[in-house]
This record gives structure tokens, C-alpha cells and sequence, in this order.
């Protein structure tokens, strides 16, 4: 048997699972884009709380800046003023990619799938 | 807002109202609207097929219109239904395949709003719906040849005194001047972008001199465009008409967020690029090729990525409960990889 713990990641799935599967059949046509909407809200958020986008931000962040103290606001003002670029930073845009892909994870699996396919 | 404002049409008043309106304006001895029906479609913005009796003059006859009144702009870049109206009866002119145009006006009294009518034009426009079609293979190939045809047509609408004097004219490089607005959004936005920042610096270090000036669609891809049958009857859309380098429709058309799954043709889902710049080139004046469009299909995904942040923000800033404006909002990341792949292969894999 599973282990399970009774949370919000457990409800939200099981809500998903529960819409996905006994509720959007039933539903009229001009509704089921809606319901597979707040299907894919579900997953997302419930994807969401297991925080491993996060932890690729961070990784971006502490690689470009040594002192810990960089944010996502800060890299993107550095990067427009050219303050952060490929010569300054030789694996910015691996790095960028990365943490995207993490990002991908979360909010399109599915998609993240069917690009790492392609490559 | 009363309920006649509402609907408008509903009412046999408004409707000899516009019929009274439509006689002049068309040159005709009498029109006579037989039918008036909404059809699906927004709140702000709506859409009206009409049935229609014309006497005499160069359009007499039986017709089906649409209606379409004005809706407030969403995206400031947009056009209002009278622009837009015009830009159509431009390309119109130009021979490019759109719904054809038949009055608009300006006045608000007729039907609370601004309004334009075109020809109803019969076909199915879903982006989802034309890549998946099961004979999408016996006429994908010619429908992308027409596409291109048709864009280069439109192509041919140069800015010059009397042509769309509305339309601003382009001041330096257009490509720089996307990366303006893109980085304009931006500033704006409720989270920051680092990869698109990263994404429109290379743009901008990268924007290629105009080939020429054109009248450009702005928003010409699968999903805006309609097909009957396999084949193309009207091209939609046409708010975010602009003066640009010809290539920014060409790019938007094959980015690959606009194929709809259907990722291996490359030219909206519908066929290979080739056929598309086979089209294209036939009619062009100016030739494209397909290595000078890579650096508009990553504008093409730089702009979307942007626009997606923005709808996002019409719920995270301007508090439009829409879910599906949240989703969208989350969906720059899939445009960004996109862009920083085709820079990799532009600069050679593997990024530095």
C-alpha cells in the first residue's frame, strides 16, 4: 500500500482524478474545455507544492551570483543592461534553460516531455 | 446599459434604424434586414449575422453579413473595429482573400457602439481543429502555397500619402522597435523574465535591417485564418495591422506554438516551410528564404511569450477572474525554451 499523508498535494490530486474521470464525461461539449482547464489548475498547484522549481531557480541564482543574495528581478535587470551576459557568464544560457525546464516541470510536463523528445 | 443597448439588434426599431443607415451608404434604392442573430462570441465585442435584402445599386441582391461592434481594446497595441475595418478593405484592394468588406461607421447612436460589416464567410477556423483534420494531408500542402500567396499580396501594401494615414509610421529598425515593446511589457509585468530578457537582448543584438516597409497582418497563424473544405476563404484578425518587415508575419506563422501539436510541419501545422515560401515567393517582389527566418521565428516566440506574461496580468494586476487568462500567464516558459533552442542552433549547439 502506499504511503500516504492526508495534505493538500493528496486532496488536489484526488480532485483532479475525481473531475478528469467522473465529471468531464458527463459534461456537455461547450463545458469540457473548462472542466480539462481547472483539471490542468489542479495538477499544476498540486505540482507546484512539491517546490522543485525552486530549487532550480536557486541554483541559476547562487551560480550567478557568488554572495547568495540574487533574485530573478535582479538577473533580469542585469541581463537587460548587459551587466550578465554569455562572456561574463559562460553557461548563462544552459543555466537559463535548466532552470525553465524546472519550471516546465511543474506548470507543463506533458509539453517538457514532448520537447526533450524532439532533441 | 438597457437591455436594447444590450442587444441591439433584437430590436425592429434599431434594425430599420441601420437598414435606413445601410441604403446610402451602399448606393441602393432600399435595404431591408430580414434576419438578425448573435452569435457566440464576447460580452464587450458582438457579432451579428444579418440577412439582407438590397434594391438596386451595385449590391442588390440577397446577402449574409456579419456585424461585428467595437470592443475596448484589450491589448494596447491593438486596433479599434474602424482601423481594423480599414486595414481589411486595404488588403481587400490588394486581392487578399478576407471576409469582404461592406460598410462601417463611426456613429455611436445607431447601435451604442462602432460598428463594421463584412461578408459572412462560411469555414472552420480552430487552430486544433485544421492540424487534425484527417484530410488535412490531401490539402495541407496547397493551403500553405495559398497562404503564402496571400501574405505576399498583402506584402505589396506599402506605406505611402493616403494609404492607412492612421497607421503610424515605422521610425528605425523594426525589429529593434519589437524588442521596445516587448521590454515595455516587461517592465511592467508581476514577475520577472530573465530567459526573455536574455532572449530580447540577443534580438536586439541581432535585429536585421528591413528588406522593405509592408503593410503586415500581425497576427496571421493557424487558428486566424478559415478553411471550408480544405480550402483557405478568409483571413482574419486584423487589429494588430502594423507597418513592418514583411518576415514578422512569415516568422509568427511557423513559430512553433501556433502548429498546434502538428510539430514536424513547420509552417502552422498545416505542411512543410517549403511550401509556404513556395507560395510566398511566386507573388513576392521581394524573395524570403528560409535561414533569414529563424531570427523571426524567435521574435515570433519572444512576442507571444510576452503577451502570454501580459494576459497572465490581467488577472494578477487588473483582477479579471479568468482561468483561462491565469493559465496562459504561465506559459512563457515554453515559448522561451523554444526561442533559446533556435538560438543554440543559430549559434551552434550546446549554448556557450
Amino acid at each position: 500500500m502506499p504511503n500516504l499523508t492526508l495534505g493538500a498535494e493528496a486532496l488536489l490530486d484526488l480532485a483532479s482524478e475525481a473531475l478528469r474521470n467522473e465529471i468531464a464525461p458527463s459534461l456537455p461539449a461547450d463545458k469540457r474545455y473548462l472542466a480539462a482547464m481547472i483539471g490542468n489548475a489542479l495538477d499544476i498547484a498540486r505540482r507546484e507544492m512539491a517546490g522543485e522549481a525552486e530549487a532550480a531557480t536557486f541554483a541559476l541564482l547562487d551560480a550567478v551570483y557568488d554572495d547568495g543574495d540574487g533574485t530573478l528581478a535582479q538577473l533580469a535587470k542585469d541581463i537587460r543592461a548587459g551587466k550578465v551576459t554569455d562572456q561574463s557568464y559562460a553557461d548563462l544560457r544552459k543555466r537559463l534553460k535548466t532552470q525553465l525546464m524546472s519550471e516546465l516541470a511543474v506548470r507543463n510536463p506533458r509539453h517538457l516531455k514532448a520537447m526533450q523528445a524532439r532533441r | 446599459m438597457s437591455e436594447n443597448q444590450k442587444r441591439p439588434l433584437d430590436s425592429g426599431e434599431t434594425r430599420a434604424a441601420l437598414a435606413r443607415w445601410l441604403g446610402p451608404a451602399l448606393t441602393a434604392d432600399a435595404v431591408t434586414i430580414t434576419r438578425a442573430e448573435l452569435l457566440a462570441g464576447g460580452a464587450v465585442q458582438q457579432n451579428w449575422r444579418l440577412d439582407v435584402t438590397v434594391t438596386g445599386g451595385p449590391r442588390a441582391g440577397t446577402h449574409t453579413w456579419v456585424l461585428r461592434t467595437d470592443a475596448a481594446a484589450t491589448l494596447s497595441v491593438s486596433l479599434d473595429r474602424i482601423a481594423e475595418y480599414k486595414c481589411i478593405a486595404e488588403a481587400h484592394k490588394a486581392g487578399v482573400l478576407v471576409a469582404e468588406p461592406i460598410a462601417c461607421s463611426e456613429d455611436r447612436d445607431l447601435l451604442g457602439a462602432p460598428f463594421a460589416i463584412q461578408a459572412f464567410v462560411s469555414g472552420v477556423a480552430q487552430g486544433r481543429r485544421i492540424v487534425r483534420d484527417p484530410d488535412l494531408a490531401s490539402f495541407g500542402d496547397a493551403l500553405a502555397r495559398t497562404i503564402g500567396g496571400e501574405m505576399a499580396k498583402l506584402h505589396a501594401v506599402v506605406p505611402k500619402d493616403g494609404v492607412l494615414p492612421f497607421l503610424p509610421r515605422p521610425l528605425g529598425n523594426p525589429a529593434r522597435r519589437i524588442v521596445g515593446e516587448c521590454r515595455a511589457v516587461l517592465d511592467k509585468a508581476s514577475a520577472p523574465r530573465p530567459a526573455l530578457e536574455y532572449v530580447l537582448a540577443w534580438l536586439d543584438r541581432n535585429a536585421p535591417e528591413p528588406k522593405a516597409i509592408a503593410l503586415v497582418h500581425g497576427d496571421l497563424r493557424t487558428g486566424n485564418y478559415m478553411v471550408d473544405h480544405g480550402q483557405l476563404t478568409a483571413i482574419l484578425d486584423w487589429e494588430f495591422c502594423h507597418w513592418g518587415d514583411p518576415r514578422e508575419d512569415l516568422g509568427w506563422f511557423i513559430a512553433r506554438c501556433w502548429r498546434f501539436g502538428n510539430d514536424q510541419k513547420v509552417a502552422g501545422g498545416i505542411a512543410k516551410l517549403a511550401f509556404l515560401l513556395e507560395g510566398y515567393n511566386a507573388v513576392a517582389a521581394q524573395k524570403i528564404s528560409a535561414p533569414e527566418l529563424q531570427y523571426f521565428e524567435v521574435q515570433a516566440a519572444a512576442r507571444w511569450a510576452t503577451i502570454a506574461l501580459a494576459q497572465g496580468d490581467r488577472f494578477v494586476q487588473g483582477g479579471e477572474r479568468s482561468l483561462e487568462l491565469a493559465l496562459t500567464g504561465l506559459m512563457p516558459p515554453e515559448m522561451e525554451l523554444d526561442c533559446l533552442d533556435i538560438i543554440d542552433r543559430i549559434e551552434g549547439k550546446g549554448g556557450r
